[in-house]
């Protein structure tokens, strides 16, 4: 679904400049839940900015759906880390969701559907004509959500995307998309620096480290459907934490 | 919400009113010479009679529309410009040192030249309008460019959407407020223009009738006329800002409900 190979992106020249991201490998399997984990600083955006198309590779290949990355892939929604900004205020809820569909070639009719039905999947069926300023920074995501969602990507790129929220609405925001990823059936590679959020969320966690290589790989075999609770309290839970916390100290 | 109101217009009544009647007690009692400075009584009679009559407003058209085709032109010219330079660095660059020093360049010396080009008439108006409005409302233009939110674009990219698309519906819109600052501005500065180019060359207008009665001897409605100017400055800025506020009431600025 998504193979990555030899990435290297080097902002400035090759001998001088400031390498973001070094030698980096991996393949992320169709409706699998992949999340990366780095400390700050370890190259995260910029992987994810070479996956989204949005910067070019320096070498390397990005493969999505056996298709070279060139620029930001039809079947790949990226959702960012500052949902206030990545908002536009000038339009209500419902066109910030809806309008990136016309230029993906559906209908209006259809766009219609898929707004209103990735905007009730996120619970804000009922808040269509506000404006996202209105709305609290919780929604906000979810809104950004909602916007990736419509898009019916493949891929569902997710940079840090509850970095800026509280921790009840952050752990209520994982498990809406724990629900969203089961319903959708789509690839997820979300990055955060979160140990337990990545540990609750994925079926693979990769340990990235400055200039983002992947250095330790845990694949996380909790049951599913898994619940705040129970699944944190289990004694695999404490075991993959621990070893994905010295992996990322080492 | 009217309770509201009142409290806010209140003190502000007062403040005028207390003027007036200083003003009006100075001028009945000679501290002001009466012969330069009329009791604002009768300014205010002058103004109410010029009102009524199509000669007032003949002049002011005459004004306005020197305003209003300035301005025009000059946001036809700038926002477009503006926009292009606040696009490409390169632009930006190669054209920085020209308009650095174009721009301090005051309108009003600019006057001899154009009266050599364009006569005393609207033209004459026209250019000295555009001219000076064309510098606020190319930088703003600019800068409202420039602080596009790069989240914002890469959003707009990362969906997709075509380059023309991402200027209709990203660059476009977040340059408004920049924009409508621009043009509000440039309005208060298209109206001193305009009388300006009525008062020194005499072209016809507000400007030329104040200068009209001032030499004729008619002191008070010369006054009269100062004020329509005054209360035509207020009037479009208030008209602008209630267009912005309508069009733009998404951005911080204008928000009516924020959490």
């Amino acid at each position: 679904m998504l193979e990555v190979s030899h990435l290297r992106k080097v902002y400035g020249s090759e001998e001088t400049g400031n390498v973001a991201v070094g030698d980096l490998s991996f393949v992320v399997g169709e409706k699998e839940f992949v999340c990366i984990l780095g400390s700050s600083g370890c190259g995260k955006t910029t992987m994810l900015r070479c996956l989204s198309g949005l910067a070019p590779a320096t070498s390397g290949q990005i493969l999505v759906e056996g298709s070279p990355v060139d620029g930001p892939p039809e079947d790949l929604a990226y959702v960012f880390q500052d949902y206030s900004r990545s908002l536009l205020p000038w339009m209500t809820v419902e066109r910030n969701v809806s309008f990136p569909l016309r230029y993906k070639g559906m209908s209006k009719q259809e766009a219609k559907i898929a707004t209103a039905d990735a905007l009730d999947a996120v619970g804000l069926g009922d808040r269509t004509k506000a404006f996202p300023w209105q709305l609290s920074g919780g929604m906000q995501q979810r809104v950004a959500i909602a916007r990736a969602l419509a898009y019916r990507p493949r891929v569902l790129l997710m940079d840090e995307p509850f970095a800026s929220v509280d921790a009840q609405t952050r752990s209520d925001l994982e498990d809406l998309l724990l629900g969203i990823w089961e319903r959708y059936a789509v690839t997820i590679v979300f990055v955060t620096h979160d140990i337990d959020e990545a540990v609750y969320l994925a079926d693979r966690v990769l340990v990235l480290k400055a200039p983002a290589t992947v250095t330790t790989v845990a694949d996380v075999d909790l049951p599913r459907p898994r619940d705040q609770i129970t699944t944190k309290a289990l004694p695999e839970f404490a075991r993959l934490r621990s070893e994905l916390l010295s992996a990322l100290r080492h | 919400m009217l309770g509201g109101r009142l409290r806010d217009w209140a003190p502000r009544l007062m403040g005028i009113s207390a003027i007036l009647v200083v003003l009006e007690v100075c001028s009945r009692t000679g501290v002001l010479p009466r012969e330069s400075f009329p009791p604002v009584s009768e300014i205010y009679g002058s103004l109410l009679g010029l009102l009524v009559e199509p000669g007032l407003w003949i002049e002011v058209g005459r004004t306005m529309r020197g305003w209003a085709v300035g301005l025009l032109l000059a946001a036809l010219l700038a926002v477009p410009l503006g926009m292009l330079l606040g696009a490409s660095k390169r632009a930006f660059q190669m054209s920085r040192l020209v308009i650095e020093f174009l721009r301090p360049v005051p309108s009003v010396a600019l006057i001899p030249l154009a009266v050599l080009v364009f006569g005393v008439g609207q033209d004459m108006k026209v250019f000295l309008v555009a001219f000076a409005c064309f510098w606020p409302i190319l930088f703003q233009s600019i800068y409202g460019v420039q602080d596009v939110d790069p989240v914002a674009r890469d959003t707009a990219r990362s969906y997709g959407l075509p380059p023309l698309a991402r200027f209709a519906r990203i660059i476009l819109p977040s340059a408004a407020p920049y924009i409508a600052t621009g043009l509000r501005i440039s309005s208060a500065i298209a109206l001193i223009l305009a009388l300006t180019a009525e008062l020194v060359v005499g072209a016809p207008g507000l400007g030329r009738a104040i200068v009209v009665s001032q030499i004729s001897g008619s002191i008070t409605q010369m006054y009269a006329l100062i004020l329509a100017t005054g209360l035509l400055g207020w009037l479009l800025n208030t008209v602008f800002l209630s267009v912005e506020r309508r069009l733009l009431r998404w951005h911080p600025s204008h928000r009516e409900v924020a959490l």
